[in-house]
């Protein structure tokens, strides 16, 4: 079967072919990512071949300069994470023929990470990522002597396969949109990685690893978009992983943050009048008294209260609102 | 530039990182040198587990003996012991440093059977242990600040008055060439299974470590014994993990026949893998066979365990087959998995060269010899890492520094330089590589004859002439993979040219080498090890070292 | 057809044009609205995540609520329909889970059954109502304009809850209606992102980036609009857009419009029916566009 493939190059040396076509500047916030240059292949395959056999079979036998990370091909060693078709997946689990739109494939390097050459990105801002979450275990006084394991529950060891089936290839980080505007942001894997090792029963330092998550840069600063539940080729569903590491953390009583707070005034207002009131959620969210923070918001609450967007300023309670409250006291655990 | 540390490690696999973080314990300090980011590594393919005597019912005696058993009583028997007796601690050590071992109904580790092996005793974190543990060393490695000059290739050892001191290496990144001293190498650069076509092996198996080493001095020993494993998905090569069948899987011929109780009456389709794909392969050649392969059948195993415990290769078989295994048999056959040769250690890891140490699947200790039992490969990786770690830094506490080399770095430049200055001759490296590993797997396959190995070894002898004059196709410095991959293509003629020459010697049938002239083995004769060492560029040196024996003497091998 | 209809919390604060717009568009689309007056807020995914009992019960009390009814669950908010969907998906695959949530809400009087399906309007229009009807009831076609679609997250995300699996073509109602109703759909990256929304809270001027930035790319590929099925994604790219210009220091100007309030203006209604002169940023230049006044 024939399949087209569009290549983005990238050439730090200037070595492009003269068909390599350049192609427009990416959107923000990748806009200052160099623009590739995009080159047109044609590959003969069977049906069921994977993004990464084309991109293979263009190095072996028709262009010996594209420079493309793989190794297993089988989507374990996680090297050849890659743009297809503007988002971040395996090149080596992408059906060719899923992944054809207008008759053809597009790959290039994610514009969210720094490009080294074609589909080579330099991926030090994922592992640095990595690294600052401290993924090893902290071990849980006494260590076990040297003949013996810790026991533990089986289901606590089969509950964490889900993160330890990481294979760090970074297409969550890639697609991510908090990652896009917020260089800080650990990102999806690293903070999976997180909670692999604050879930781990052996692990001892449990309240300092949420305490550390908590801050800026961790848990707080996802945007809760799923986009790294989508992307990721290993179900690690990373951002279910931030969810588990959020309610440990506010269970372990890392509440001072605008984060929690957000969520202690949304479920106020619902247990007390079955609705969201939108009219104190951002004043309790950020803090009554972190004036800066508060002024800042202003305008926009002006330019609401200007286009009649405001909501009502007395809260309208639903019709059988105390049932919800009901509710709230009946499940019990937090926001009772 | 010029860079020096006490030891260098080349490969960043289990073995490769076993070895740096006990060097690093031993207070060297100690740098990786690796092609790929650790974590790509082919370490993190191995699926189903790890072998160790834990549990009370068995015994390091029991294991030790499998393994001996398993390799057609080729492995060294001293080795094998050691292997046996620290399993259980090493093993241990990676539970501490937070593998997720699944466990049993007590909450200690829990186990499961493999082929070869008299009782369950392999240790599993679902089908991805090597990547499990692979990971959880990597984050070791951090946290002890190990210097890794990741993506940085090698390109020769350098020599000093008959010792290693350091290596050349092209940093990718940046296309520069670096001279990296050390007192001591230790080689864990893995595999070479991109010399056979097909493979299990990924892309980046290629042989280096051997090449460099055995161009270094060092012999290569076992190198006919090259594993294939029984398992491998039709058409991709694919690994199917043979805890598939540790957890009951059946094999089936095209008449729904489980075929091994024919071959192997008592382990059935958990006899070791050189028994079970030369079972295969027979019911293949008789027509009972579907396109080539044999099915594996885990619908029995039902959905739980199959989802539970053997996640990845069911994935697998979905994405490259649109097989679900749960509703339907996989197609099999038998594929290039592992090389039991490679260079000859001691216990220690040490090479009969000075400053030159080796472990994992690139050494050969032995402790496989004719035939590796699964499981073992990540124990042996993880016990002789550790070994060769900690007596190459020993080592380099008593060995001075070198303060030369500057030419060896002009020379590689030199040689580089060549390379991409040659003329295209219409050989790709692609396609050379191609017709060496078909070539590879059809006449030093599964099953060999004289005829057959001599013609590869013209054949080869004909590759070399070819590479001699190979262009590189891509002229730039940045991230330069075809040149990385033309000199991958000579590590994988030298590694091809030793498999040969060994496979030519050995004139009987023992473990993965099936010489059909030979089809006995004759422990009389070759009850030895083939060395094979490279003296200039002559020819290499065939010679026969004896097979340490302990406590088991050959007895004649049924499953 | 008969529905029950949720509005969710938003449409009933701070973007009553949405909920105003989107009970004008029912007669002409054939739906009889029975609204849930009493059901409580979906949650957002904010109590699901601290309390996931809590959010079960809440979110049971609503299907049950519609499943009374007996008619499927209308929503006009992505953000409503992921939280429903996924509250639903997990119920329905877990019998436990089902049966704690009816535990709690049998003391309000009410049992869920499992049965209701979820659906947003824009599903809806293509999936029940029927797009030949949908395009008979169209008396002004908008031809010339630009539209760029802006779906939110939680209608497109997680692909199983939402039956995008079965159902992939959900991920392109919003062109499709666009084309239908006369306008040309603008293809960019942003349309499937995230508007920032759930972060504005906690890190504000990243919140007003990731939106702003969207709205930007929409609008060098030509949009003079954006258009919407989810309230919170309106109230960051309208409600918050001049702080976002502010953060990104590049003038946007770009108008938001709300589902329904499109579908109207196809439908004939005036501007100032769809409270289309009530929001942050102007819409008249885009009205313009189709010759209309605000």
């Amino acid at each position: 079967m024939q399949f087209t493939i569009e290549v983005g190059r990238y050439n730090p040396e200037g070595r492009y072919a003269d068909n390599a076509i350049p192609g427009e500047p990416f959107p923000p916030p990748w806009d200052r990512s160099p623009a590739r240059r995009y080159q047109t292949y044609t590959v003969d395959l069977p049906e069921h071949a994977v993004v990464l056999d084309a991109l293979i079979e263009i190095r072996e036998y028709q262009d010996q300069s594209l420079a493309v990370r793989c190794a297993c091909r089988s989507a374990i060693c996680g090297s050849c994470a890659m743009w297809i078709n503007g988002h971040a997946n395996l090149a080596c689990k992408s059906k060719l023929q899923e992944f054809t739109k207008n008759g053809k494939t597009r790959v290039e390097s994610p514009p969210s990470m720094p490009v080294i050459r074609d589909l080579v990105c330099d991926m030090a801002p994922f592992w640095q990522k990595h690294l600052a979450v401290k993924p090893w275990l902290q071990n849980k006084q006494p260590v076990p002597p040297p003949d013996e394991e810790y026991r533990v529950p089986n289901a606590a060891m089969e509950e964490l396969i889900q993160e330890v089936s990481c294979i760090s290839c970074g297409a969550c980080l890639m697609d991510c949109e908090s990652f896009a505007v917020n260089s800080e942001f650990l990102g999806p894997q690293a903070l999976a990685q997180a909670y692999r090792y604050t879930g781990d029963p052996r692990d001892a330092e449990t309240k300092e690893r949420l305490g550390q998550y908590s801050e800026a840069g961790g848990i707080w600063d996802c945007t809760h978009c799923y986009e790294c539940v989508t992307q990721c080729p290993k179900g690690v569903a990373p951002l279910d992983q931030i969810l588990k590491l959020r309610k440990l953390a506010v269970d372990a009583g890392f509440t001072n943050n605008p984060g929690t707070r957000h969520a202690d005034a949304f479920a106020e207002s619902v247990r007390d009048s079955g609705r969201l009131n939108e009219l104190t959620l951002l004043p309790k969210s950020i803090g009554y008294f972190n004036f800066v923070e508060q002024l800042k918001v202003l305008p926009s609450a002006f330019n609401m209260l200007r286009a009649g967007k405001l909501p009502p300023l007395i809260h309208h309670k639903i019709p059988g609102f105390k049932r919800i409250k009901a509710i709230f006291e009946r499940v019990g655990g937090r926001f009772k | 530039m010029t860079r020096d540390h006490d030891v260098l490690v080349l490969g960043a696999g289990l073995a490769g990182m076993r070895a740096a973080l006990e060097a690093a314990r031993g207070g060297a300090d100690v740098a990786i040198v690796t092609k790929v980011h650790p974590i790509r590594s082919h370490s993190s393919a191995a699926q189903g587990g790890i072998n160790a005597a834990i549990s009370e019912e068995d015994s390091w005696e029991s294991h030790a003996f499998d393994t001996v058993k398993g390799s057609d009583y080729l492995a060294d028997q001293d080795a094998v012991e050691i292997m046996a007796q620290e399993a259980p601690a090493d093993i241990i050590e990676f539970e501490h440093m937070g593998v997720i071992f699944f466990r049993g109904p007590d909450g200690k580790l829990g186990k499961r059977a493999f082929g070869g092996a008299s009782l369950a005793r392999t240790y599993f974190v679902g089908d991805i242990t090597g990547q499990a543990l692979l990971v959880t060393l990597y984050d070791q490695i951090l946290r002890a600040g190990v210097k890794v000059y990741e993506e940085w290739f090698a390109t020769k050892l350098f020599m000093e008055n008959g010792a290693c001191r350091g290596l050349v290496a092209l940093e990718m990144i940046t296309g520069e060439l670096h001279l990296l001293r050390a007192k001591a190498v230790v080689v864990a650069s893995g595999g070479l299974g991109r010399l056979y076509e097909p493979s299990t092996n990924a892309l980046i198996c290629t042989g280096d470590g051997y090449s460099l080493a055995y161009r270094a001095g060092a012999p290569l020993m076992d190198m006919e014994m090259v594993q294939y494993h029984p398992t491998t998905l039709a058409g991709s090569g694919f690994l199917m993990t043979e805890a598939a069948r540790g957890e009951g899987a059946y094999l089936l011929n095209s008449e729904g026949e489980r075929f091994m109780k024919r071959y192997a009456p008592n382990k059935m389709e958990l006899a070791a893998r050189d028994v079970t794909s030369r079972a295969e392969a027979t019911e293949i050649a008789e027509g009972r066979g579907i396109d080539g392969n044999v099915l594996l059948d885990l619908r029995h195993l039902g959905p739980d365990v199959i989802l539970k415990k053997l996640p990845q290769i069911h994935e697998m078989a979905l994405d490259y087959l649109d097989i679900d295994m749960i509703k339907e048999p996989v197609p099999v056959r038998p594929g290039m998995h592992y090389q039991m040769g490679g260079i000859k250690t001691d216990v220690e890891g040490a090479t009969s060269v000075p400053g030159i140490y080796a472990a994992g699947e690139v050494a050969c200790v032995s402790v496989h010899g004719g035939n590796r039992l699964g499981a073992n490969s990540l124990l042996d990786t993880i016990v002789f890492g550790r070994r060769s770690g900690r007596a190459s830094a020993e080592y380099a506490k008593r060995t001075p520094a070198s303060t030369g080399g500057e030419d060896l770095l002009a020379a590689e430049q030199a040689r580089l330089q060549e390379l991409l200055e040659r003329p295209y001759t219409g050989d790709t490296p692609a396609g050379l590589r191609l017709e060496l590993a078909t070539m590879m797997d059809e006449k030093v396959g599964l099953y060999r004859n004289e005829a057959g190995l001599r013609e590869a070894l013209a054949a080869v002898k004909e590759y070399n002439e070819r590479y001699e004059r190979i262009a590189v196709g891509d002229k730039g410095r940045v991230f330069n993979q075809a040149l990385e991959f033309v000199l991958e293509l000579g590590y994988m003629l030298d590694c091809g040219e030793a498999i040969i020459r060994a496979a030519l010697e050995r004139k009987e049938s023992r473990g993965a080498h099936t010489h059909t002239e030979h089809p006995e083995r004759n422990d009389e004769d070759w009850l030895k090890h083939i060395v094979l060492t490279l003296r200039g560029n002559r020819e290499p040196e065939v010679s026969h070292v004896p097979v340490t024996i302990t406590r088991w003497k050959p007895e004649v091998r049924t499953y | 057809m008969k529905v029950a209809f949720f509005p969710g919390c938003v449409s009933k604060g701070a973007c009553p044009e949405l909920y105003v717009s989107a009970t004008a568009v029912a007669e002409p689309l054939g739906l009889e609205l029975h609204e849930l007056e009493s059901a409580p807020c979906c949650g957002a995914g904010v109590l699901s995540e601290q309390n996931p009992e809590l959010g079960d019960a809440l979110n049971a009390l609503m299907l049950a609520m519609a499943e009374a009814e007996g008619a499927d669950l209308m929503t006009i908010c992505s953000t409503c329909q992921g939280v429903l969907s996924n509250h639903n998906h997990q119920l329905q695959k877990d019998p436990a889970r089902m049966d704690r949530a009816n535990a709690t809400i049998a003391d309000q009087g009410y049992r869920y059954g499992g049965t209701t399906k979820v659906k947003h309007l824009l599903w809806m229009l293509f999936e029940d109502i029927g797009i030949d009807r949908v395009a008979a009831a169209i008396r002004r076609k908008l031809t010339g304009l630009k539209i760029a679609p802006f779906y939110g997250c939680y209608i497109l995300r997680p692909v199983e809850a939402l039956g995008l699996r079965e159902k992939p073509e959900r991920k392109t109602y919003l062109e499709r209606l666009i084309t239908l109703l006369g306008a040309e759909p603008v293809e960019y990256r942003g349309s499937t992102k995230c508007c920032g929304f759930p972060m504005l809270t906690f890190n504000r001027d990243k919140a007003l980036a990731m939106g702003g930035n969207h709205i930007i790319e929409a609008k060098e590929k030509g949009a003079d609009l954006l258009v919407t099925p989810c309230p919170l994604c309106h109230l960051n790219l309208d409600g918050q857009q001049p702080d976002a210009a502010r953060v990104l220091n590049q003038e946007i100007d770009v108008p938001i419009f709300h589902l329904p309030q499109l579908l109207g203006l196809a439908f004939g209604f005036e501007p100032d029916q769809l409270r289309l002169n009530h929001h942050v940023v102007s819409t008249k230049g885009a009205l313009e566009k189709v010759e209309l006044k605000v």
